[in-house]
């Protein structure tokens, strides 16, 4: 395999701009943003450079690696601090760099009041440097440590402005929902470790096909824990809603284009271990297709744009998780999908932040309605995006999300009506949602208060905006022009035949079903929210109820995990003092009260005494009786 | 010359040099003192140019006749398990010094005692890990007890007289326990006309299964004391309430280590088959003491409090690595040990500044920080991170060798012991939640910022976290021969990967 | 039939020179003006341990005879250790008895009544305690020597009279102390009887009082080997009252108490040494081949003293009460060394007695300087805040408790480390387990001391510490560098020791 030296710049740079950014401190507050946006283009320049470079290769000989340095190395547990770039990674690399230099770009002007953009920038960069090590990690450990750093990263970004308890709380819930995954990442390390004395990719790829059913099983189970946890699947979902906490440029970047779709990359860079068990594709199915509901649900009844934005994106994502679980072709199609993802998300959340950044950070929609006329570009560009996740032809999302349907069908049987079915209705519902964020806001007549003054964003906003609604209208065609993408992933997922042969109905037909249904729901939506009221309703059935506390996601973890956690947590401090505790302090009383009783007998009668004197004897007398006999 | 004897012997004279200053001049003292402990610092750095990396066994081994009666010698040496604990003492000593200038002041006795006590504790200390003869160890872990005595009771907070007195009893109480197995293992070398103390010696004993699991039983609850290990921790949380933050580091972040280093130097090398025997139940107590000590951080009101234990559950995961018996539980349990070392400090540092300036130990009462002094709360942030074993800095290594090291051999454990890795996050964030983020807490408006000596004691302690995270080699490669010995002494090997290429 | 005694005065002259000393006392007090009555008797005093002391050390080497006195005193060099001992911490002893204001002025008037009153007013001072002393000396120096059941009970009756009478002479709280003179007394009488009835069976079983005799006798048993039991016990009996050993130790703390300070630390010290010199050797010479039959008593003694003595210490709230009951835990683990009856056990036990002798002795020196205006404070909690007061008092009245609880680099480690090592070289399991954890219980004791010296603040002010004199001071001096010498280099002691047991089978 070709070695690259100069892979690791890649995360040199932005982690440590960001770094500086931190240590210089107020003295970096003029340019810390300039910096930080230019680290970012300049790794995106290289991404690309890298890409092309790589192009120029044949099919196999593509991948490129750098060994930095032995990072733990005991017995025969050898990790190296390595990299690997290959074409899975490289899709990853030019996503987080570009999108996040859009970003960047966009956050120089919608930062620009907060005293604290510096910092601001200089988590962004650390954000970009951990994701990059997240995808270019060449063993599982490697990953490990980026995947906990883009944790981190968000946590630090969601509490961006942690004055504000609820923020404080959210970017917690964030950090600690992760970790949950996290214990399933290093579970399925360990295992890997104990199964293969690997823990490269390499190395579990090469002991895949000896190990028994049920360690792939263990492994492809607690990687797909991982996946949920970072990508907010079913059920580890809870966190993404609150983590809109954040500025809304880092929603965009982190929880809608990169970070949240670690997940998907990492049961993609797993193939090898899921390909080997079907019963672990199963659960990632499943998983899928219940959060791509879910998600759809949920977005149906938030009134706060940006978390209808995210329950979208948790939809969108389980399409992605439900792809890979669809066998070697779904891989690709979950990808494209990411990317295309990648595009319109990012899009409409910017879209969002602008709107948001005209209205004085209003969020919620039943106060917006007719901003269109105030805001043409952003209410242009929203609209592509929205277009492309509803997957109107020939917009991007048409060309992902529909494959993953018709591959979801073609699973065959029950199993893939079921899927199929999901998946389409799904679709449908996002239809529904999108629609109705997209009348309440830019349509219908205008229900804010006359103190706000709607306008539309400076060209910093707007030139990423149109740059992402570019690539949500033509990334779906490029990509899977003479599918292109999945040829180019072949090697690293193996995927094979684009569609191999059993089709359960013609890719056409699922494509005009679809689009009727998105049709449906649109128009079901158009209808319904002709007139809107300015406060939620609460004559609304009981389903509506639902969908607004997300399907109970939180009263579920109160009541099961919380609640019992702080009795628990109460009982076990009472334990500590009253018995762990007790019994010492219970073995010194003790003492105490037989030292009073001895203290008791020394009467200070020499009669008692003479007493005690003679039982002592004749005692003894009875023990040398006893011992002579 | 030995720089390992030089390093015991250079705080000796540092604390007559304090000794000889008159109580006035405070600033002086302490400025002798900090020299002392940089000096000693450097004579341990030195031991590293001596030192032959990458061999196992004791080096710089050194011995005088002592106790003609009983055969003991004062015999020292070090390997590379002792070698990295010295290093942790030696350079945590002057970080306590700098980052607790003023902790000395408004005791109960002189400045001057203050650091007499602290320099003779670092003796000890140095001492304890280089002792290869079990009677001079067992001395010097029953006297290193009388200055943290007298620190705690003499400087500390609160009800300094009782936390000092339970701790005193707790830890004699667990060594005349080793004290018992300590003669009786004398006696059984007698009886082979092995009348010896040295450590080495000893290891080749032939000692019948019932008396090893006695002596091992004596020798363990006396260091699951020390470590502490449930259900034996109660004297952490009072102590660390009440000692002063420096003391506090000393005593989780060096004297604890004592308990787990003597269970790898004595129990393993010592009774291998009795710790096999035990491994099983030791374990289970090292699980528990995990989830428990994260369950009780969560409910502690006090920082200090809090960050005892976190240390219980920390021990736990060390203690887990020890008795898992595999190279990376060893080698990870002894890294862990340097790592908890650094975290805890700084941990302790910070907290203390903030107690210092809040007048308040409650974490309610912080809060905010974040705006007001954003390096402090960073600093404490980092510390936190650290001991959330975030993956990048050196804690995370230590942990994931534990753990992995331990699946190898008891997968449930292993999986048990993961969920620590949950609740420390929830321990560790609800801290940085309450004392650092939200509205800001009144009282708190005025708190400065870390001031450069603060800076300069944090310093070094976030770059070791950092650097070993990233490179942890060095350490590593140290540790190595020296835990393979203690596996080749208890004849376990680690298990062979399960699928055949 | 009549034949002329042969004495070999060369071994017999460290006893004679003392009772010389104390006739000499006799007459002093008679004859000398009582202006500097105290000090002269206090030189004699000093002066004749010394002299006695250098003849032991002239004759350390001396090769060892059954019969220095008829087959009646064997000296051999065990029986030179514990004489030195003896005489080292008697003399230490006697430096604190140089605070003659511990005495009472007139022993014989009664309390409270008008001739005491004009007693202490005309500033009488009697000073028959010394010559007391020396004689209770000489019988210690005999007790451990002695080769035969009377010579032994003499020795034990010479001891014990002088302490019932010097027991009854403090000068403060005259009852209490006439009370505990009494009870010793009579207690003292009770368990004397039991001795020499043992004694009478003994005699009535191999028909000779020599313990030479006994041995050989012991070793061919005879038909009714009850008697011989029978003697043993109660010989123990008389020796285990004298060293306080439980259950015939409750005279102990209110004797203790009772007595002049100085006269405590000199009874607690020395008739140790003494008792357990003389019970070592009984036992090994002459009961040395019945072990397996008296051992399990013995053991049971044994565990009762030591978890006994330390459980009653943790409530005790008067220092010297306190002390007396450490010193019968003491007791307990010096019990360990008789029952384990080998040349180990006799050497840690020397080791152990001379550790603890210092110890006990400086620690009552010191509790006699800790005064209010009424004189000795007793009461711990008044000792609250003493390491303000007086640093260096509370420092070393600290290491001697740590060397009581035997924390290392204190003489009492090594001694009891060695002690407890013989004791479980023999396999007894029990008593070292025991004899560790009522350690840890008593430490609990000890460690309250210290604590309520140094971290409690001072509540009472009229509590000071006595300006100690030049020969007192060295008196603490001694003890407490003792005590931390030993500790850190007990090489040359524990050698000593070594050497001069060599002769025990």
């Amino acid at each position: 395999m070709r070695t690259d030296s100069h892979l690791v710049y890649l995360i040199a740079l932005p982690l440590f701009s960001a770094a500086l950014l931190l240590l210089l401190g107020r003295i970096a507050d003029k340019w810390g943003h300039l910096l930080a946006t230019l680290v970012s283009a300049t790794a995106f320049g290289f991404g690309v450079s890298e890409f092309i470079s790589m192009h120029k290769q044949a099919g196999d000989s593509r991948a490129v690696t750098q060994k930095l340095f032995e990072w733990i190395s005991v017995g025969s547990f050898k990790v190296d601090a390595s990299l690997l770039l290959d074409q899975l990674s490289i899709c990853f690399v030019l996503l987080i760099t570009g999108v996040g230099t859009l970003i960047h770009i966009y956050s120089i002007a919608y930062m620009e009041h907060d005293k604290d953009r510096r910092r601001f920038f200089a988590y962004l960069n650390l954000f970009i440097a951990a994701m990059l090590l997240l995808v270019l990690g060449n063993s599982y450990l490697n990953l490990y440590v980026g995947w906990e750093g883009v944790g981190l990263a968000s946590y630090l970004l969601i509490g961006f402005w942690n004055h504000n308890p609820a923020y404080a709380v959210a970017a917690k819930k964030a950090f600690v929902a992760n970790r949950i995954g996290d214990v399933g990442l290093s579970l399925a390390i360990m295992i890997c470790f104990t199964q293969f004395g690997d823990v490269t990719f390499a190395g579990v790829k090469a002991g895949a096909p000896h190990a028994s059913p049920a360690a792939l099983t263990a492994i492809g189970a607690m990687l797909l824990l991982a996946a949920a946890g970072k990508s907010a699947q079913f059920p580890l979902q809870s966190w993404l809603g609150d983590a809109m906490a954040g500025p809304t440029p880092v929603s965009a970047l982190i929880h809608a284009a990169t970070m949240v779709t670690a997940g998907v990359y990492l049961i993609t860079r797993s193939n090898f271990i899921f390909d080997a068990s079907s019963t672990a594709r199963v659960m990632v199915v499943v998983v899928g297709a219940i959060t791509l509901l879910f998600g759809a649900i949920v977005g149906t009844a938030k009134d706060d744009i940006k978390k209808a934005l995210a329950a979208s994106t948790m939809s969108q994502i389980g399409y992605m998780i439900l792809a890979t679980g669809l066998g070697p072709v779904g891989y690709a199609f979950a990808i494209m999908h990411l990317l295309t993802h990648g595009f319109f998300k990012a899009g409409m959340f910017l879209g969002a932040g602008s709107v948001m950044h005209g209205m004085d950070d209003e969020v919620n929609m039943r106060k917006y309605g007719g901003l269109a006329k105030f805001m043409p570009i952003t209410a242009v560009t929203f609209g592509l995006g929205y277009l492309a996740i509803l997957g109107v032809p020939p917009f991007a999302g048409f060309y992902s999300k529909d494959k993953i349907i018709e591959t979801a069908f073609n699973q065959g049987g029950a199993k893939g009506v079921i899927l199929g079915g999901a998946a389409l209705l799904g679709a449908a519902v996002t239809a529904f949602y999108m629609t109705r964020v997209v009348v309440l806001t830019f349509s219908g007549a205008k229900r804010w208060k006359d103190d706000a003054h709607p306008h539309e964003s400076s060209f910093l906003m707007w030139a990423p905006m149109a740059v992402l609604a570019i690539g949500s209208v033509a990334s779906g065609f490029l990509l899977s022009k003479g599918s292109a993408l999945v040829h180019w992933l072949q090697p690293v997922v193996n995927a094979g035949q684009v569609s191999d042969g059993k089709e359960l109905m013609k890719p056409i037909v699922v494509s005009l079903l679809a689009l009727g249904l998105v049709i449906i729901g649109a128009g079901f939506a158009i209808a319904k929210y002709r007139v809107v009221p300015d406060v939620a309703p609460d004559n609304v059935s009981v389903f509506t109820r639902a969908a607004r506390k997300d399907l109970f996601q939180d009263d579920f973890n109160d009541a099961v995990l919380v609640r019992p956690g702080k009795v628990l947590t109460a009982g076990l401090v009472a334990t500590d003092y009253w018995f762990i505790d007790g019994i010492v302090r219970l073995v010194a009383g003790t003492i105490r009260e037989i030292s009073d009783v001895l203290r008791k007998v020394q009467t200070g009668y020499v009669r008692s005494y003479a007493l005690i004197m003679f039982v002592g004897v004749f005692i003894g007398a009875l023990i040398l009786w006893v011992v002579t006999a | 010359m030995n720089f390992l004897l030089a390093t015991i012997i250079l705080p000796i004279v540092g604390a007559l040099a304090v000794a000889v200053i008159p109580r006035e001049q405070t600033r002086a003292i302490k400025l002798v003192a900090l020299g002392s402990s940089i000096i000693t610092l450097i004579g341990s750095l030195l031991i590293l140019t001596k030192y032959k990396f990458g061999t196992s066994g004791l080096q710089l081994v050194e011995s005088y006749k002592w106790v003609k009666a009983f055969n003991v010698n004062f015999a020292i040496g070090i390997d590379g398990l002792a070698l990295v604990l010295i290093l942790l003492t030696t350079v945590l000593v002057p970080i306590v010094i700098i980052g607790g200038w003023n902790e000395s002041e408004n005791g109960r006795w002189s400045v001057k005692t203050f650091y007499v006590l602290l320099l003779i504790l670092e003796v000890f200390m140095v001492g304890v890990f280089a002792a290869t003869d079990i009677f001079v160890f067992y001395i010097i872990f029953e006297v290193m007890l009388i200055p943290v005595y007298f620190l705690i009771g003499g400087y500390g907070r609160g009800d300094r007289a009782a936390a000092a007195l339970k701790f005193l009893l707790y830890s004699l109480f667990g060594g005349l326990l080793m004290l018992a197995a300590i003669i009786g293992l004398f006696v059984v070398g007698l009886k082979q006309n092995i009348g010896s103390f040295d450590l080495t010696t000893l290891s080749h004993l032939q000692i019948s299964h019932g008396v090893q699991n006695w002596l091992f039983l004596g020798f363990f609850i006396a260091f699951a004391i020390k470590a502490p290990l449930f259900p034996f921790h109660t004297w952490l949380p009072t102590a660390a309430r009440s000692a002063t933050p420096g003391t506090s580091i000393l005593v989780l972040g060096v004297m604890d280590k004592v308990g787990t280093y003597g269970m790898i130097r004595f129990c393993l090398n010592l009774f291998p088959d009795a710790s096999k025997t035990f491994a099983p139940y030791i374990i289970t107590l090292a699980l528990i003491s995990i989830i428990y000590g994260a369950f009780l951080a969560i409910g502690q009101k006090e920082i200090t409090s809090l960050i005892a234990f976190t240390s219980i559950s920390h021990f736990g995961f060390i203690i887990l690595g020890i008795f898992a018996m595999t190279s990376q539980g060893l080698t990870g349990a002894t890294f862990y040990m340097v790592n908890h070392g650094f975290s805890t400090a700084a941990l302790f540092l910070v907290g203390g500044w903030m107690m210092e300036r809040r007048k308040s130990e409650t974490i309610s009462d912080f809060g905010g920080l974040q705006r007001i002094t954003p390096v402090m709360a960073w600093m404490f942030f980092i510390a936190g991170m650290s001991t959330l074993a975030l993956p990048g800095l050196s804690s995370f290594v230590s942990e994931f060798l534990v753990l992995v090291g331990t699946f190898t051999r008891y997968p449930l454990a292993a999986i048990i012991g993961t969920t620590g890795i949950v609740l420390a996050a929830l321990y560790v964030l609800l801290l940085v939640q309450r004392a650092l983020h939200g509205p800001l807490q009144p009282g708190n408006e005025e708190t400065p910022d870390l001031n450069i000596r603060e800076k300069v004691a944090i310093a070094p302690v976030v770059v070791a976290l950092v650097f070993l995270g990233f490179y942890p080699k060095p350490v590593l490669h140290v540790v190595t021969p020296a835990t393979n010995q203690v596996m080749t002494q208890v004849s376990v090997s680690d298990p062979t990967p399960m699928a055949g290429k | 039939m009549f034949t002329t005694p042969t004495l070999d005065y060369n071994l017999l002259a460290p006893i004679l020179i003392v009772l010389g000393g104390a006739l000499l006392g006799v007459l002093v007090e008679g004859f000398w003006g009582k202006a500097q009555r105290a000090n002269v008797q206090l030189v004699v005093a000093l002066l004749t341990i010394a002299a006695s002391l250098g003849w032991i050390i002239k004759i350390h080497n001396a090769p060892q005879s059954q019969s220095a006195a008829i087959d009646s005193v064997s000296i051999d060099q065990g029986g030179l250790f514990l004489q030195g001992t003896i005489l080292v911490l008697s003399f230490l002893a006697l430096l604190f008895f140089s605070q003659n204001d511990h005495f009472a002025p007139q022993a014989s008037a009664l309390p409270g009544s008008d001739e005491e009153a004009t007693a202490l007013r005309s500033g009488i001072q009697m000073t028959e305690i010394y010559p007391l002393t020396l004689f209770a000396i000489s019988g210690m120096l005999l007790f451990p020597v002695a080769h035969d059941l009377v010579t032994l009970f003499v020795a034990l009756e010479v001891l014990s009279i002088p302490l019932y009478i010097i027991t009854g002479l403090a000068r403060r709280r005259r009852l209490l102390s006439q009370e505990a003179a009494l009870k010793y007394f009579l207690l003292g009488a009770y368990s004397s009887a039991f001795f020499l009835f043992g004694a009478a069976f003994i005699y009535g079983y191999d028909g000779s009082l020599s313990l030479g005799d006994l041995r050989t006798a012991v070793n061919t048993p005879g038909t009714n080997h009850i008697f011989l039991l029978i003697g043993i016990l109660f010989v123990s009996v008389g020796l285990l009252f004298k060293v306080g050993a439980v259950p015939f130790h409750s005279w102990t703390p209110d004797v203790y108490q009772g007595a002049p300070t100085p006269v405590t630390g000199f009874m607690a010290a020395c008739t140790k040494v003494a008792a357990f010199g003389a019970m070592f050797r009984i036992f090994i010479i002459g009961f040395g081949p019945l072990q397996n039959e008296w051992r399990p008593v013995f053991i049971a003694v044994a565990i009762l003293t030591m978890v006994g003595g330390a459980i009653a210490v943790v409530v005790q709230t008067d220092i010297k009460r306190a002390l007396a009951f450490s010193s019968i835990t003491h007791a307990g683990f010096l019990l360990t060394a008789v029952i384990a009856l080998s040349k180990a056990s006799y050497t840690a036990m020397l080791f152990y007695l001379v550790a603890y002798g210092v110890a006990t002795i400086g620690a009552f020196g010191i509790v006699t300087l800790v005064r209010d205006g009424s004189g000795e404070v007793n009461d711990i909690n008044r000792w609250a805040g003493l390491a303000k007061k007086s640093p260096g008092i509370a420092t070393a009245f600290a290491v001697f408790l740590m060397s009581f609880g035997g924390i290392p680099l204190t003489a009492g480690f090594v001694a009891k480390f060695g002690l407890f090592t013989a004791a479980y070289a023999t396999g007894n399991t029990a008593l070292l387990v025991v004899g560790v954890l009522s350690s840890a219980v008593a430490l609990f004791f000890y460690l309250r001391i210290v604590l309520i010296m140094f971290f409690k603040e001072p509540t009472d002010d009229t509590v000071t510490v006595e300006q100690p004199g030049a020969l007192v001071t060295a008196g603490v001096l001694v003890c407490f560098l003792a005590t931390i010498a030993i500790g850190v280099y007990p090489n040359l002691l524990y050698v000593l020791a070594d050497k001069m047991t060599n002769l025990v089978s």
